[in-house]
Formats: structure tokens, sequence, C-alpha cells
């Protein structure tokens, strides 16, 4: 997956017909194999742009900053970060006309070992969802299955799970950088401030963590898009997509397969409702 | 001679941690305004009696209850919570406790995969009209909170 050299030509492209203010993309990091984000203000900037599959991050998430507000934005999206957008728009956060979308029929990103990452292998809609153009051959919707990973805690004991969940939270150190890093987080007073952004204030403690993350994951529950930007931007390497992955399964198996992003127009899980949902477990 | 068995109440989460002697659970009710405050409003006038435990907070409706809320009761002073709102059908609002109860779910089991037990957080419809069935409710969760032991998971220190 390659689409370095038709990247190029459309940011240029775009610039020379003065269709946009800035392009986000990815260029090499200069100090390792990486690739980080990068925003292009002006054409002769445009050689810097690339395209692989260490293209990981998810672009959608510069749009809710202040420096492409309002601008006329292009950018390159693949299919998790193309439903992101489709949330972003849904919301309110961007406007359809302010954006040229690139969008990527993927064919997976790599992790830091050099696999294939673990969301691509259970990706259902690899395709941009949302795109003014698109490159690449769609090859469609897949199958949901359920997380590798949940699957195998789901058959523990509740305490064996409790364990686990200790540590993760005991590791955080509640520097913020996944709620910063994800797309749909872009509330401007958020409630997990509440306990008090702490690396000053030496508050960072397996409770505030707990309150953190959980509270976090569940703003997102029916939302998340399943792109590990969150998880890639953790310092600690806390398996972030845990708490997620769970609220999705719940979400699909219990609200008529809801799947966060996947149309356009469509609203999170948590914004509709069914006269069918689940009611049982109430008194 | 007869001994007295004096039964220890530990926590269910953390079986090595036992309660004091003296321990009572504490419960976070958050009740809408329209249904649920009402009939604990009824249960009160009634005479009708209930376990002390519950500190009740009245919401304008169930659908104002972010998972939020469940999660900071948890993690500051209460051992349960009981959030409780109007019967499908009955919402104030129209449809706000449709919303709520899709909240509900995913918190719940959100929870209990981090290790509640699921028991911790329970919901239910209590309308104006049923004083009785608020007080059947708190006593049931009174009595199920109190199997559990106290809970000691992520508390903030000082609470
Ligand atoms: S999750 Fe799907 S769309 Fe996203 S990078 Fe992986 S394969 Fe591509
Ligand atoms: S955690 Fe919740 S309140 Fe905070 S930014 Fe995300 S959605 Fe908004
Ligand atoms: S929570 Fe993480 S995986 Fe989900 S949409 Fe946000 S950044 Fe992506
Ligand atoms: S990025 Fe990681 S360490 Fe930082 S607050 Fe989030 S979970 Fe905690």
């Amino acid at each position: 997956m390659d689409y370095t050299k038709q990247i190029k030509e459309i940011a240029g492209k775009l610039f020379s017909e003065e269709k946009i203010d800035v392009f986000i993309g990815y260029r090499n990091s200069g100090f390792d194999e990486n690739q980080v984000p990068v925003l292009i203000h002006h054409y002769q900037d445009v050689d810097q742009l690339v395209f692989t599959e260490k293209s990981v991050f998810n672009l959608t998430n510069y749009l809710k900053y202040e420096h492409t507000r309002n601008k006329r934005v292009g950018l390159v999206v693949k299919g998790c970060d193309s439903r992101a957008l489709n949330l972003m728009l849904t919301e309110n956060q961007v406007k359809r006309e302010n954006l040229y979308i690139v969008g990527i029929a993927c064919e997976g990103v790599v992790d830091e070992a050099g696999q294939k990452a673990q969301n691509c292998l259970e990706c259902v809609m690899p395709d941009s969802v949302v795109f003014d153009e698109m490159l690449g051959t769609p090859s469609g919707k897949r199958e949901y299955q359920v997380n590798a990973d949940i699957r195998e805690l789901d058959g523990k004991e509740l305490t064996e799970r409790l364990t686990y969940f200790e540590e993760v939270f005991e590791n955080c150190i509640r520097c913020n950088a996944c709620r910063h890093s994800c797309p749909l987080c872009y509330c401007d007073k958020c409630c997990i401030d509440q306990e008090t952004s702490t690396l000053y204030h030496g508050a960072n403690t397996t409770s505030s963590a707990f309150h953190a993350l959980m509270t976090w994951s569940l703003h997102l529950a029916g939302r998340c898009v399943d792109c590990r930007n969150c998880e890639k931007a953790c310092p600690s390497h806390l398996p972030l997509h845990l708490l997620h992955k769970q609220n999705e399964k719940v979400v699909y198996e219990n609200f008529q397969e809801h799947q966060a992003g996947m149309i356009e127009g469509d609203r999170g899980a948590f914004y509709k409702y069914s006269m069918s949902d689940p009611d049982d477990f109430i008194m | 001679m007869e001994t007295e068995v004096i039964e220890k109440i530990v926590s269910i989460e953390k079986p090595h941690l036992e309660a004091p002697p003296d321990w009572q659970p504490v419960i976070m009710g958050i009740l809408c305004n329209w249904c649920s405050y009402a009939g604990s409003d009824l249960t009160g006038t009634s005479r009708i009696q209930y376990p002390p435990n519950i500190r009740i907070i009245r919401i304008p409706c169930s659908s104002r209850v972010d998972p939020w809320f469940i999660i900071k009761s948890l993690q500051t002073t209460a051992d349960g919570v009981l959030v409780s709102g109007c019967h499908p059908g009955d919402c104030h609002y129209i449809s706000g406790n449709y919303y709520a109860r899709r909240r509900f779910l995913v918190t719940k089991k959100l929870l209990n995969f981090v290790g509640y037990h699921e028991d911790r957080v329970q919901f239910s419809w209590v309308s104006a009209a049923e004083g009785q069935k608020f007080a059947n409710v708190v006593a049931k969760v009174t009595e199920d909170i109190k199997k559990l032991g106290p809970l000691r998971l992520y508390k903030k220190e000082n609470s």
C-alpha cells in the first residue's frame, strides 16, 4: 500500500487551484522509520507527503484544533478515520464544504513490531465511507467479530479481571494524551478534568485514573471507531482498546448491531433508542 | 457451651479485606424528579419504612445520568448505586428513559468487566404512585450490598 505519488499530486493540484488553505497528511519522521502527521500550508512543501502502511495516525483529530477551524482543509483518511469523520460531521464539529477528503481503500497498517495491527485484522470497514476522491480498490464491508483480547478476558474470573485492570489503572500517569488524541473527544470543558490535571498536582493516583478512563471510555461508547489513536498516544502503552472494545461489543450485541460512523448522518448509539432495547436488568 | 458465631463481612472483590464490625453500606440513590423522586416522597408520606442507607440526589430525568455520575459515586463514598427513573412510556420528557437505559446497560457491563460485582450498580423503574415498590427496591439493594461487603476498589484516599 503506497499512495505517496497520488497524494502529492492531489495536494499539489489543490494548492495550485487555491482550493485549500492547509493539507493534513503524513511525512517521514526523519529520525526513525516511522511517520508523523504533518500540516502543509504551501505548495512547495507538498513533497514531504507520504502514505504507506506506516501511516498509522488518525488525522481527523487535527480538525478539532484551532489551526484548522474555519479553514479549507484537505486530508487523507483511511476507513476507520473516515468513520470518525462521519461522526464529527454529524455532530457538527466540521463543515463538509470546508473539506476535501482523500479516501483510502485501506489494506491495513502495521504496529510497532511491524506486524499487521490488531484493529486492522478485525477491521469492519477498510474503505473510506466519506470521500471526494478514492485511492485504491474498495473491498467492502466485513463481518464483525468480537475482539480477541475481550474473548480471552471474558473467560476469566471476576477477581482475575480485577487484578488485571488494577495494574492498568495503576500505570496510567493521567497525562490525558488519550483524550487529546481522540478525534471524538472535542469538549471545551471536559468532566474528567475535575480530578485536576494531575501531573501538576500529584494526583495521578489509581483512583483518579479509574475515574478518568472509565468516564472517558463511556463517553465514547457507541462512537469509538477503533482507530487506536488513543492507544498509540499513551506513553504508558496501556491497552486502552480493551475498554472501548468491551463497550463496542455490548453496543453491537444489544442495540441492533450498531457500528459507529458507518452511515452518513448516523449518530452514536447513545443518541438514539429502540423500544426493543434490553430492559430485563432493570427492576 | 455454645459460642456465638459472628459471620464476618468481607468485600466480595477483595476477600482479604474485612468490614469493620459496625459497618453499614452507603448507597447512592439517583432519582428522577417526576417519577422515582415523587415515589420516594410517597413512601415517606405513607410512613412506609425503608433502610436509611440510601443517600438520594434528585435529577430532572434519568437521561440526565451521565455514566460519570455512577463512576464518581463509586470512586468516592458509595458502596453501591441505585439509579431510578420513570417506567418506559411514562417519561415526563417522552423518551428520556429510553436513552438512559442504553447507557445503564453499557455502564453496568463495563464496570463488571473491570472487576465490579454486577450487583454494585442497580437500576429500577419506580412511578410516582409506587411508594411500596420504592421501599422494596431500596430494601433489596441494601440487602445485596450488605452481602457484597464494603467497596474497596479505586477509592479516593480521603473518602
Ligand atoms: S482499522 Fe481498517 S481502515 Fe483503519 S487502518 Fe486498519 S485496516 Fe485500515
Ligand atoms: S471524556 Fe467526555 S467530556 Fe471529556 S472530552 Fe471526551 S467526551 Fe468530552
Ligand atoms: S477512543 Fe481511541 S480508538 Fe476510539 S475513536 Fe477515539 S482515538 Fe480512536
Ligand atoms: S494516555 Fe495513557 S497514561 Fe496518559 S492519561 Fe491516557 S491512559 Fe493514562
